[in-house]
């Protein structure tokens, strides 16, 4: 059915005969579904064919998809850019421009058993590849410069997460970056805004939070890159995502996972009363150990004096004790002593008489007693 | 280091040395009077700079009790 003009031996088609055997090779393949995010949706109720790009999020390989516009709006998807489908079709080529599109007879919006499967399948992985390791996991500052807290426009997860910080500690700055939490488009706002956050120069934490809902709307929070983004931060993170049960994958993934707003509120600020309390306490310590060794000082510096004023009295005291000896000693060598107990000394002049011939009947001789003295004539002397 | 510019540790060493050669007794009368001078002196210098550390804890005290923990 294409036609071909010979050149000789070359056979040789024109571009509509070549684009419409493409088209009819095509037609010959049975179709097939495939699965990704829609992005560039663009329709038009004057349009009979409505466009979007369908994109592989993990490598951002992308096919153009095209589908009858009527048929598109019969299946009343109210599609968003960025929302995960399965499309039915063929591969079909624009023969007018040779360009080969996706031609989509049915689009199905994920289920939810794909999403559990599909989320089962990256927790499985990340896993696998240690995104959720325990030795990951960073220990919270004790006292944060400022805290960071991601939320949607959801007022009740951010206003539990600001009041139980205000609570607990009073003057902390808190910096509040709201964002789009949920639908197709969220999980790159998340990961943009955590970013932002995180470069913040005084952000020290950042709090996730986000409160209960659906299946649906916390699926960003077990998005790929959101999951990734948590790990990556540069500062610890804090995720109070859905309600206990939910675990989303970026729970599994935050440094400290919080059940509700308000337990990660506890859990990022330390409490400024027991804080003061514990000040107080330093405090009054600090003070009693100087005051014991002002007083340890001082009750040695009276024991020195004590002893100071003591010592030269001992020191008077034991050099007379030492001269009172030595006058003993010199009282017991003197003849005193002897005469006390009934020796006498008899003198002839000036000496001593020790040898009776010495002396000659008849002379004066004078004794010494221990008390007085005599005057004796010698009557009589015997050898 | 001048005699103003020690510190109250090595004057109160002084001072236990003074009492130690003292109280050993060893020493000449003279000399023995001279040390209690100088002991005297040391002891009254240590005790000025305990009053001295006395008072400005005290003041500090006051002061403390006075602002309490600021921020709080």
């Amino acid at each position: 059915m294409v036609e071909a003009t010979l050149h000789g031996d070359r056979k040789v088609y024109s571009v509509s005969a070549f684009n419409e055997g493409i088209a009819v090779w095509l037609r010959r393949l049975p179709d097939v579904w495939i699965e990704g995010e829609v992005t560039e949706l663009r329709r038009n109720d004057a349009w009979a064919t409505m466009f979007f790009t369908l994109k592989d999020p993990t490598t951002g390989a992308s096919l153009g998809v095209t589908m009858a516009r009527r048929r598109f709006d019969a299946l009343e998807l109210h599609l968003v850019d960025g929302e995960k489908v399965q499309v039915q079709g063929r591969a079909e080529v624009y023969e007018v421009k040779g360009e080969l599109a996706f031609r989509a007879g049915a689009i199905e919006r994920l289920g939810l058993g794909d999403h559990l499967a599909g989320i089962e399948r990256l927790k499985r992985a990340l896993a696998a590849a240690g995104l959720f390791a325990a030795e990951r996991k960073r220990p919270l500052p004790r006292l944060p410069r400022a805290v960071g807290v991601l939320t949607g426009a959801d007022a009740a997860a951010r206003g539990d997460v600001v009041m139980g910080i205000r609570a607990r500690y009073p003057p902390m700055h808190i910096v509040v970056a709201e964002t789009r939490v949920q639908g197709a488009g969220a999980p790159v706002r998340i990961v943009a805004t955590l970013a932002a956050l995180a470069a913040h120069p005084d952000v020290d934490v950042v709090v996730i939070a986000r409160g209960g809902g659906s299946f649906e709307d916390l699926l960003p929070f077990s998005d790929e890159r959101v999951v990734r983004a948590v790990v990556a931060c540069p500062v610890p993170v804090v995720s109070a995502v859905g309600h206990e049960q939910d675990t989303p994958l970026c729970d599994l993934a935050a440094d400290v996972r919080a059940s509700t707003p308000s337990a990660a509120a506890r859990l990022v600020v330390p409490d400024a009363a027991e804080l003061g309390v514990a000040l107080e306490r330093s405090r009054a310590g600090l003070e009693r150990t100087v005051r014991r060794l002002l007083t340890r000082d001082r009750e040695r510096l009276e024991r020195h004096v004590e002893r100071l004023r003591a010592a030269p009295q001992l020191l008077l005291e034991r050099r007379r004790a030492t001269l009172d000896r030595a006058g003993a000693r010199l009282q017991a060598l003197s003849p005193r002593a002897t005469l006390e107990r009934g020796y006498a000394i008899v003198r002839l002049g000036e000496s001593a008489v020790r040898d009776a011939a010495a002396v000659s009947t008849g002379a004066l001789v004078d004794i010494e007693l221990a008390v007085g003295a005599l005057a004796a004539r010698v009557e009589e002397t015997r050898p | 280091v001048t005699e103003a510019e020690r510190s109250f540790e090595e004057l109160q060493r002084e001072l236990e040395e003074v009492v130690g050669r003292l109280e050993r007794g060893d020493v000449p009368v003279d000399e023995a009077i001279r040390l209690w001078q100088r002991g005297e002196e040391l002891y009254r210098r240590c005790a000025a700079m305990l009053e001295a550390a006395a008072g400005r804890v005290e003041e500090l005290a006051a002061e403390t009790r006075d602002s309490g923990v600021p921020g709080m």
